[in-house]
Protein backbone atom coordinates (compact mmCIF):
# COMPACT_ATOMS: atom_id res chain seq x y z
CA UNK A 1 0.00 0.00 0.00
CA UNK A 2 1.07 3.21 -1.14
CA UNK A 3 0.12 6.18 1.15
CA UNK A 4 0.85 9.82 0.43
CA UNK A 5 -0.25 12.85 2.86
CA UNK A 6 -1.03 16.31 0.56
CA UNK A 7 -1.95 19.25 2.36
CA UNK A 8 -4.25 21.89 -0.17
CA UNK A 9 -5.07 24.44 2.41
CA UNK A 10 -7.12 23.19 5.22
CA UNK A 11 -7.68 19.96 3.74
CA UNK A 12 -5.12 17.12 4.59
CA UNK A 13 -5.63 14.55 1.35
CA UNK A 14 -4.71 11.17 1.82
CA UNK A 15 -3.59 9.19 -1.70
CA UNK A 16 -4.21 5.69 -1.03
CA UNK A 17 -2.94 2.94 -3.52
CA UNK A 18 -2.88 -0.70 -3.55
CA UNK A 19 -4.25 -3.25 -0.93
CA UNK A 20 -5.68 -2.59 2.43
CA UNK A 21 -5.92 -5.38 4.72
CA UNK A 22 -4.27 -6.42 8.05
CA UNK A 23 -0.75 -6.26 6.77
CA UNK A 24 -0.67 -2.18 5.54
CA UNK A 25 -3.43 -0.95 8.03
CA UNK A 26 -1.25 0.00 10.94
CA UNK A 27 0.65 2.19 8.69
CA UNK A 28 -2.24 4.10 7.20
CA UNK A 29 -3.71 4.07 10.91
CA UNK A 30 -0.57 5.70 11.96
CA UNK A 31 -1.01 8.23 9.18
CA UNK A 32 -4.37 9.19 10.24
CA UNK A 33 -3.42 8.70 14.40
CA UNK A 34 -0.96 11.70 13.29
CA UNK A 35 -3.32 13.54 11.24
CA UNK A 36 -6.51 13.68 14.26
CA UNK A 37 -3.54 14.21 17.12
CA UNK A 38 -3.24 17.29 15.61
CA UNK A 39 -6.75 18.10 14.74
CA UNK A 40 -6.67 18.37 11.21
CA UNK A 41 -10.09 20.02 10.90
CA UNK A 42 -10.75 18.40 7.13
CA UNK A 43 -9.27 14.89 5.81
CA UNK A 44 -10.42 13.69 2.46
CA UNK A 45 -9.02 10.39 1.80
CA UNK A 46 -8.69 9.59 -2.11
CA UNK A 47 -9.87 5.90 -2.75
CA UNK A 48 -9.74 5.33 -5.97
CA UNK A 49 -6.56 3.57 -5.95
CA UNK A 50 -7.42 0.90 -3.27
CA UNK A 51 -8.86 -2.16 -5.55
CA UNK A 52 -9.42 -4.51 -1.90
CA UNK A 53 -10.15 -3.76 1.46
CA UNK A 54 -10.67 -5.84 4.66
CA UNK A 55 -12.12 -5.08 7.85
CA UNK A 56 -9.27 -4.01 9.30
CA UNK A 57 -9.32 -1.32 7.01
CA UNK A 58 -12.75 -0.56 7.70
CA UNK A 59 -11.85 -0.40 11.36
CA UNK A 60 -8.63 2.17 10.69
CA UNK A 61 -11.35 4.49 9.12
CA UNK A 62 -13.91 4.32 11.53
CA UNK A 63 -11.19 5.09 14.23
CA UNK A 64 -10.07 7.94 12.49
CA UNK A 65 -13.75 9.19 11.91
CA UNK A 66 -14.88 9.08 15.45
CA UNK A 67 -11.60 10.77 16.51
CA UNK A 68 -12.53 13.59 13.97
CA UNK A 69 -15.58 13.81 15.39
CA UNK A 70 -14.71 14.77 18.53
CA UNK A 71 -13.18 17.83 17.71
CA UNK A 72 -15.70 18.64 15.29
CA UNK A 73 -13.45 18.04 11.97
CA UNK A 74 -14.72 16.63 8.56
CA UNK A 75 -13.88 13.26 7.67
CA UNK A 76 -14.71 12.35 3.47
CA UNK A 77 -14.19 9.02 1.60
CA UNK A 78 -13.85 10.32 -2.24
CA UNK A 79 -13.68 7.57 -5.06
CA UNK A 80 -14.80 4.34 -4.06
CA UNK A 81 -13.58 1.39 -6.37
CA UNK A 82 -16.71 -0.93 -6.91
CA UNK A 83 -14.63 -3.59 -4.36
CA UNK A 84 -14.29 -1.16 -1.28
CA UNK A 85 -17.75 0.60 -1.67
CA UNK A 86 -19.17 -3.53 -1.53
CA UNK A 87 -16.89 -3.50 1.73
CA UNK A 88 -18.93 -0.60 3.17
CA UNK A 89 -21.88 -1.66 2.02
CA UNK A 90 -21.72 -5.42 3.95
CA UNK A 91 -21.12 -3.50 7.19
CA UNK A 92 -23.70 -1.17 6.71
CA UNK A 93 -21.39 2.10 6.70
CA UNK A 94 -21.85 2.87 3.64
CA UNK A 95 -24.69 5.44 5.44
CA UNK A 96 -22.70 6.32 8.50
CA UNK A 97 -19.47 7.67 6.73
CA UNK A 98 -19.75 10.96 4.24
CA UNK A 99 -18.90 9.29 0.79
CA UNK A 100 -18.50 11.08 -2.79
CA UNK A 101 -18.24 9.93 -5.75
CA UNK A 102 -15.60 12.39 -6.81
CA UNK A 103 -12.11 14.40 -5.48
CA UNK A 104 -13.74 17.48 -6.84
CA UNK A 105 -17.10 17.03 -5.25
CA UNK A 106 -15.28 15.81 -1.83
CA UNK A 107 -12.93 19.37 -1.68
CA UNK A 108 -16.30 21.48 -2.64
CA UNK A 109 -17.80 19.51 0.49
CA UNK A 110 -14.98 20.90 2.29
CA UNK A 111 -15.19 24.66 0.96
CA UNK A 112 -12.11 24.26 -1.76
CA UNK A 113 -11.35 23.04 -4.82
CA UNK A 114 -8.74 20.69 -5.83
CA UNK B 1 -9.18 -29.60 -8.48
CA UNK B 2 -7.11 -28.92 -5.52
CA UNK B 3 -4.58 -26.76 -4.04
CA UNK B 4 -2.88 -27.44 -0.38
CA UNK B 5 -1.03 -23.78 1.01
CA UNK B 6 1.35 -24.02 4.01
CA UNK B 7 1.22 -20.40 4.99
CA UNK B 8 3.22 -19.26 7.81
CA UNK B 9 0.82 -17.19 10.29
CA UNK B 10 1.85 -14.01 9.67
CA UNK B 11 0.17 -10.67 7.98
CA UNK B 12 2.39 -10.77 5.30
CA UNK B 13 1.10 -13.56 3.85
CA UNK B 14 -1.95 -12.30 2.81
CA UNK B 15 -1.45 -10.18 0.08
CA UNK B 16 0.25 -13.34 -2.25
CA UNK B 17 -1.95 -15.49 -0.46
CA UNK B 18 -5.28 -14.01 -2.22
CA UNK B 19 -3.45 -13.36 -5.35
CA UNK B 20 -3.59 -16.80 -6.00
CA UNK B 21 -6.61 -17.48 -4.60
CA UNK B 22 -7.85 -14.52 -7.12
CA UNK B 23 -6.60 -16.71 -9.99
CA UNK B 24 -8.15 -20.02 -8.99
CA UNK B 25 -11.40 -18.15 -8.25
CA UNK B 26 -10.35 -16.82 -12.18
CA UNK B 27 -10.34 -19.68 -13.54
CA UNK B 28 -13.01 -21.64 -11.98
CA UNK B 29 -15.31 -19.39 -13.27
CA UNK B 30 -16.41 -17.08 -10.67
CA UNK B 31 -17.85 -13.73 -11.64
CA UNK B 32 -15.29 -10.83 -10.26
CA UNK B 33 -17.51 -9.27 -7.72
CA UNK B 34 -18.01 -12.82 -5.62
CA UNK B 35 -14.45 -13.68 -6.62
CA UNK B 36 -13.75 -10.42 -4.41
CA UNK B 37 -16.02 -11.19 -1.81
CA UNK B 38 -14.96 -14.62 -1.55
CA UNK B 39 -11.19 -13.42 -1.07
CA UNK B 40 -12.63 -11.27 1.48
CA UNK B 41 -14.36 -13.84 3.92
CA UNK B 42 -11.04 -16.34 3.21
CA UNK B 43 -8.70 -13.29 4.13
CA UNK B 44 -10.76 -12.43 7.27
CA UNK B 45 -10.45 -16.37 8.29
CA UNK B 46 -6.75 -16.01 8.00
CA UNK B 47 -6.23 -12.69 10.17
CA UNK B 48 -8.82 -14.32 12.93
CA UNK B 49 -6.33 -17.17 13.29
CA UNK B 50 -3.13 -14.77 13.13
CA UNK B 51 -4.54 -12.95 15.77
CA UNK B 52 -7.25 -15.56 17.52
CA UNK B 53 -5.68 -18.63 18.19
CA UNK B 54 -1.52 -17.85 17.38
CA UNK B 55 -1.87 -14.16 19.21
CA UNK B 56 0.47 -12.80 16.73
CA UNK B 57 3.57 -15.67 17.20
CA UNK B 58 4.89 -18.32 14.95
CA UNK B 59 2.74 -20.59 13.65
CA UNK B 60 1.28 -22.87 10.21
CA UNK B 61 -1.58 -22.28 8.72
CA UNK B 62 -2.83 -24.79 5.76
CA UNK B 63 -5.33 -24.02 3.61
CA UNK B 64 -6.94 -26.43 1.31
CA UNK B 65 -8.58 -25.01 -1.72
CA UNK B 66 -10.98 -27.19 -3.42
CA UNK B 67 -12.82 -26.55 -6.77
CA UNK B 68 -15.83 -29.14 -7.14
CA UNK B 69 -18.46 -28.58 -9.90
CA UNK B 70 -20.09 -24.99 -8.95
CA UNK B 71 -18.82 -24.96 -5.66
CA UNK B 72 -15.68 -23.79 -3.53
CA UNK B 73 -14.31 -25.24 -0.49
CA UNK B 74 -11.97 -23.65 1.55
CA UNK B 75 -10.56 -25.79 4.61
CA UNK B 76 -8.27 -23.55 7.08
CA UNK B 77 -5.96 -25.44 9.78
CA UNK B 78 -3.89 -24.34 12.73
CA UNK B 79 -2.00 -25.38 15.38
CA UNK B 80 -2.93 -22.47 17.63
CA UNK B 81 -5.44 -21.79 20.49
CA UNK B 82 -8.95 -23.01 20.18
CA UNK B 83 -11.18 -20.54 17.98
CA UNK B 84 -14.65 -21.09 17.00
CA UNK B 85 -16.00 -17.95 15.08
CA UNK B 86 -19.37 -19.80 14.50
CA UNK B 87 -19.59 -18.88 18.38
CA UNK B 88 -19.34 -15.17 17.95
CA UNK B 89 -22.34 -13.57 18.06
CA UNK B 90 -23.74 -11.31 15.16
CA UNK B 91 -22.57 -7.63 15.73
CA UNK B 92 -25.25 -4.87 15.84
CA UNK B 93 -24.85 -2.91 12.80
CA UNK B 94 -23.90 -0.31 12.29
CA UNK B 95 -21.13 -0.59 14.43
CA UNK B 96 -19.86 2.95 15.61
CA UNK B 97 -16.04 1.42 17.34
CA UNK B 98 -14.02 0.03 15.46
CA UNK B 99 -13.23 -3.65 15.04
CA UNK B 100 -15.82 -6.60 15.26
CA UNK B 101 -16.61 -6.90 11.66
CA UNK B 102 -14.62 -9.88 10.19
CA UNK B 103 -16.65 -12.89 11.29
CA UNK B 104 -19.76 -10.84 9.50
CA UNK B 105 -18.10 -10.48 6.83
CA UNK B 106 -17.79 -14.51 6.48
CA UNK B 107 -21.03 -14.94 7.73
CA UNK B 108 -22.92 -12.80 5.06
CA UNK B 109 -20.63 -14.36 1.90
CA UNK B 110 -19.93 -17.51 2.39
CA UNK B 111 -23.30 -20.18 2.12
CA UNK B 112 -21.35 -22.48 5.35
CA UNK B 113 -19.31 -21.51 7.60
CA UNK B 114 -18.58 -24.91 9.59
CA UNK B 115 -16.28 -25.00 12.57
CA UNK B 116 -14.61 -28.52 13.57
CA UNK B 117 -14.54 -28.85 17.40
CA UNK B 118 -13.15 -32.63 17.57
CA UNK B 119 -9.66 -31.75 16.30
CA UNK B 120 -7.49 -33.04 19.23
CA UNK B 121 -5.27 -29.36 18.58
CA UNK B 122 -5.73 -26.31 16.76
CA UNK B 123 -8.58 -25.43 14.89
CA UNK B 124 -10.16 -26.52 11.45
CA UNK B 125 -12.86 -24.00 9.78
CA UNK B 126 -14.47 -25.00 6.76
CA UNK B 127 -15.84 -22.35 4.23
CA UNK B 128 -18.22 -22.88 1.35
CA UNK B 129 -19.48 -21.27 -1.45
CA UNK B 130 -21.96 -22.15 -4.16
CA UNK B 131 -22.63 -20.75 -7.52
CA UNK B 132 -26.05 -20.97 -7.26
CA UNK B 133 -27.84 -21.20 -3.93
CA UNK B 134 -29.64 -24.58 -3.25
Amino acid sequence: MKISVVGQGDIQVLELSGELDYHSSPELREKLAELTAKQAPKILINLSGVDYMDSSGIATFVEAFQKTKRYQGRFILAELTATVRSVFEIAKLDNIFEIAPTLAEAASRLGSKT
Amino acid sequence: MEKRFELIASSEVLPPFRKELRHILARAGWEKKTAEEILLAVDEALTNVIRHAYHGNSGVITVLVKVVDDRIEIVLEDQGEKFDPTQVPPPKLPRHKPGGLGIHFIRTIMDEMIYDGQVPKGNRLRLIKRKTKI
